[in-house]
């Protein structure tokens, strides 16, 4: 303790820079983790230069200290870098990335760091796993121990990439376990994009449980996004019409930033948390077999409609609750209050079976019955038909910005019945509160949840990969460059693992 | 009772008021000593003395220095915790571990177990070294006092009930990810270390030092915390005259210490009454004795039946045979390949146990020029030890895991229909 004291003055400037952030190094892997990775640095800065922080101006400073210290290096002229690796197997991307960085004139990246080669090779998860993988290995490492040796803090890394991609997966599979190695005690957080579920990839189930199950071996936290969600929030919430990839990325760089921006504890109100990797992980993934976050923000719109509106915190906050339950990926999906409120009271219900039919009047009908195949609930009136499954969470963490915060009350998320039994919500739930509000929403709510929410999407890609494999359809391309079927059989285990332990919850 | 004898100033004790000087002398010397009044109250048992005295023997008895959160702790638990360390310790007055916790009364049998600790050994002077003001960076390059405090006693929680083992992963989760942040977090602080040491090259006065550790740059950056750190060492060298003084003076405390003793009641033998504080044993704590005992069997028919075997092996080896060039080159190979893992063996335990090995906290010194004085300690001699101790140790480790895996294989073996998926291991 004592040593802490002399460092935090030894290195004082305008702040002590040790009770700034600690730094992350955001590793952004193929096409899908570049363009995203630019568009999450570009929305964090951006709300850090935002003028609407509603909070005062010591407070933005701090603010604007802190998440410059967590995402960017300093230069002389100060413009700031990113603390980033770029990795793709083909330049364009890359170079649109960085070009597009260095237009804004806010930001750019480090001028030495991507790699690329000069021409992709196909899509192909076992060539990115077994061949470029060890291949650039050293060149991939070295970008990355310069980038952790800058930061006089190091929290961990946050890897950014696409989980049914080819060569992208396969080569982000195998960067994160070298980081293992690597760096055994440092944090590792993936961030996943979950394909569509109509994508168009044959052999996408396949890549996306190698990928899957090598993450669950080597990284701390996976963060998924599904694609099909963020799709919804554009069409629906945003009123995008032709919706492109960029408008994907940009609600997909708001929920991330609403989420890695500074916050503060509930404990010490005095400074900004230093740790962001740490504490989420710490309250969120500590048990080994569940490690799959969501992410649920809300609210949601076009800035023409943001000017038009006001929200309260009971209203955001009861809505953020019935999505958990209800698992919906957004506000709308919830349908009516009482429906969603009718189906955890008759969960919960001393004796489902009985209670519940008798309710409804109904005999004999399977309570358990899939989704419609498309994915998509109805909107609206839920039909009988809709699984009443009950979303059971291991930990939830709520984060809140904006005016007002402190009055905002969370009790609705302690209630037990929304957990699995062997975690009291004392335990599983956490909320952290800060006044300074998030990219001009004035109120806004994010909550990151540890829960069943993908048992089903991810049961069904290895059902589907699993009739593949049996038919040993397109195994070739995979035995071709050292991924055995064996390989495939230890995917399907883990997998099969982690759903189960989520389906006993 | 035990008393040490000390060289001591035989004209002292004639003295008037050398008593309240001693006593004076000790509390100064502990860390918020209760004043002469107290313990005079206290050989009378008065009860306003019992708080006071509680609070003391909790900061004697803590193992290691009491910051915030311990010392806020309420009397109860302070009171309950220094009666189950002292009993741990083995005192043997049953009177004490009968007292309130409130702090209503029992200032002399507090007082009595001071002065019990204080016999046994040097507490004011140990008190003083845990909470001395190290000038340089240091670091320990030892063990020894982490294995030898077992930590401040933990609050008893009881388990309602079984378990559920996904509760306990999700501890054990949190507690390697704060393992984690710890080592990260000294791997920074050695970075740190590192760059002040380099960037203050020949700014100390000490030529054998000759760069400045932490404490001694913070205060030429900033005077006011170098008044603060004069007034801390003031503040020690007060307690170091305060304990030479207590040495001077202690057997005129002594002698006093006899007649509070007394004034007590005489203590009925143990055999005949039962404690009725006892210090806390988990339930478990009988079954795991057993579960000792079950292994060091077991282990012990193990040794027996593989020296069985190997005997068997070699005489069917060496039986019949027993002559010849190849035998003898043979046996001098396997002779010379058990010396050598005997070697090893002791190289290892000599490492462990070994005299010279270096204790205690040392000075962080940078020098260019590698020149060593005798007394000091290399880093990379250091490191090569700790290494090896860690090989030592992981061997262990992997023994021991293997040992983990032969069993739950074999428990499994015994559970027809049970297929046992192993975690994918790499």
């Amino acid at each position: 303790m004592e040593h802490a004291h002399s460092f935090s003055v030894v290195f004082r400037g305008n702040t002590p820079s040790l009770w700034l952030s600690m730094s992350i190094v955001t590793v952004q892997l193929g096409q899908c983790g570049n363009q995203i990775g630019f568009e999450v640095f570009d929305a964090l800065l951006s709300d850090s230069h935002s003028s609407q922080g509603l909070c005062s101006k010591r407070e933005n400073e701090a603010y604007q200290a802190s998440c410059k210290e967590r995402f960017f290096s300093e230069e002389e002229n100060g413009v700031p870098i990113a603390r980033a690796v770029l990795v793709d197997m083909e330049p364009k991307v890359i170079n649109q990335t960085l070009s597009k960085a260095a237009q804004s004139g806010q930001w750019k990246y480090g001028q030495h760091a991507c790699f690329c080669q000069k021409q992709g090779s196909g899509n192909n998860w076992a060539y990115g796993y077994s061949v470029h993988g060890p291949r650039h290995e050293e060149s991939i490492m070295s970008l990355i121990r310069k980038e952790v040796e800058k930061c006089d803090s190091f929290s961990g890394f946050f890897i950014i990439m696409s989980m049914a991609g080819g060569t992208g997966s396969g080569l982000g599979a195998f960067v994160t376990q070298n980081l293992q190695d690597q760096y055994p005690n440092s944090l590792k957080m993936n961030h996943i994009i979950w394909p569509y579920g109509t994508g168009e990839v044959i052999v996408q189930n396949y890549n996306s449980i190698l990928t899957l199950s090598h993450l669950y071996r080597s990284s701390d936290a996976l963060l998924v996004h599904e694609n099909d969600a963020v799709h919804k929030i554009c069409a629906k919430l945003m009123n995008i019409k032709q919706i492109s990839f960029s408008d994907i990325n940009q609600v997909l760089a708001h929920q991330l930033g609403s989420v890695f921006q500074p916050t503060y504890s509930a404990e010490s109100s005095f400074h900004y948390r230093r740790n962001p990797l740490g504490d989420l992980m710490e309250h969120l993934v500590p048990h080994p077999e569940f490690k799959m976050l969501s992410v649920r923000n809300i609210p949601h719109m076009s800035e023409n409609s943001l000017a038009y509106s006001t929200f309260t915190w009971a209203g955001l906050l009861k809505h953020l609750r019935q999505m958990l339950i209800s698992n919906a990926k957004m506000e709308e999906e919830v349908g009516s209050d009482c429906v969603a409120q009718a189906s955890l009271e008759l969960l919960v219900s001393s004796d489902p079976s009985t209670s519940a039919s008798q309710s409804a009047g109904i005999t004999g009908i399977d309570w358990h019955v899939r989704p419609p195949l498309s994915g998509l609930p109805p909107l609206g009136k839920m039909s009988l038909n809709k699984d009443l499954h009950f979303n059971t969470s291991v930990a939830n963490l709520v984060i809140l910005r904006g005016k007002d915060v402190q009055s905002a009350d969370v009790e609705g998320f302690k209630d037990p019945a929304l957990y699995t039994s062997w975690l009291k919500p004392v335990n599983a739930f956490n909320v952290w509160k800060t006044q300074r509000a998030f990219s001009k929403y004035e109120k806004s709510a994010v909550l990151v949840s540890n829960s069943q929410f993908l048992v089903k999407p991810l049961d069904t890609i290895v059902g589907k990969a699993w009739n593949m494999f049996a038919s040993k359809a397109y195994i070739h391309q995979y035995t071709k460059f050292g991924i055995e079927e064996e390989d495939f059989l230890d995917s399907f285990t883990s997998l099969e693992q982690v759903v189960a332990s989520y389906c006993n919850l | 009772m035990g008393r040490r004898r000390q060289r001591v100033d035989p004209a002292a004790g004639a003295r008037a008021g050398a008593l309240p000087e001693a006593i004076a002398a000790l509390s100064r010397s502990l860390p918020s000593g209760p004043s002469p009044e107290i313990f005079r109250r206290a050989k009378f048992d008065r009860p306003e003395a019992t708080s006071a005295l509680w609070q003391l023997l909790f900061r004697v008895l803590s193992p290691l220095p009491v910051g915030n959160a311990l010392a806020s702790l309420a009397l109860e638990a302070q009171a309950h915790l220094v009666k189950s360390a002292l009993c741990s310790q083995g005192y043997p007055r049953l009177a004490l571990a009968q007292l309130p916790e409130d702090g209503s009364q029992g200032s002399r049998e507090l007082l009595l177990a001071l002065s019990w600790l204080l016999a046994r050994g040097p507490v004011p002077e140990q008190m003083l070294a845990q909470a001395r003001v190290p000038l340089g960076d240091e670091m320990t390059v030892c063990q020894c006092e982490a294995l030898a405090s077992p930590g401040p006693p933990a609050p008893h929680m009881e388990a309602e009930g079984p378990v559920d083992v996904r509760r306990v992963q999700w501890l054990m989760g949190k507690l390697q990810f704060r393992w984690r942040q710890l080592v990260s977090s000294q791997q920074e602080q050695c970075a740190l270390l590192s760059k002040i040491h380099l960037y203050t090259r020949g700014c100390h006065s000490d030529q054998s030092l000759g760069h400045l550790s932490v404490t001694e740059a913070e205060m030429l950056r900033d005077p006011e915390g170098g008044q603060q750190l004069l007034q801390t060492l003031e503040r020690e060298n007060q307690r170091l005259e305060a304990v030479l003084a207590w040495r001077h003076t202690e057997l005129v405390f002594w002698r006093w210490m006899d007649t509070v003793l007394g004034t007590c009641a005489p203590e009925v033998p143990a055999a005949a009454s039962q404690p009725t504080f006892l210090p806390w044993v988990p339930e478990r704590g009988g079954g795991e004795l057993e579960l000792v005992v079950r292994e060091l069997q077991a282990l012990e028919e193990e040794l027996r039946e593989a020296v069985e075997r190997r005997r068997a092996a070699w005489e069917a080896k060496a039986g019949g045979c027993g002559r010849g060039p190849e035998w003898s080159a043979a046996r001098r190979a396997s002779r010379e390949a058990v010396e050598k893992e005997l070697g090893a063996l002791q190289q290892c335990w000599k490492q462990d146990s070994g005299p010279a090995r270096p204790h205690g906290p040392h000075r962080l010194v940078r020098r260019e020029d590698g020149a060593a004085g005798e007394r000091d300690l290399r880093a990379a001699e250091v490191i090569r030890t700790l290494r090896s101790q860690e090989a030592c140790l992981e061997a262990v480790l992997r023994r021991l895991q293997g040992q983990c895996r032969q069993e739950l294989a074999r428990l499994v073996g015994a559970l027809p229909g049970l297929i046992w998926i192993p975690p994918p291991g790499r």
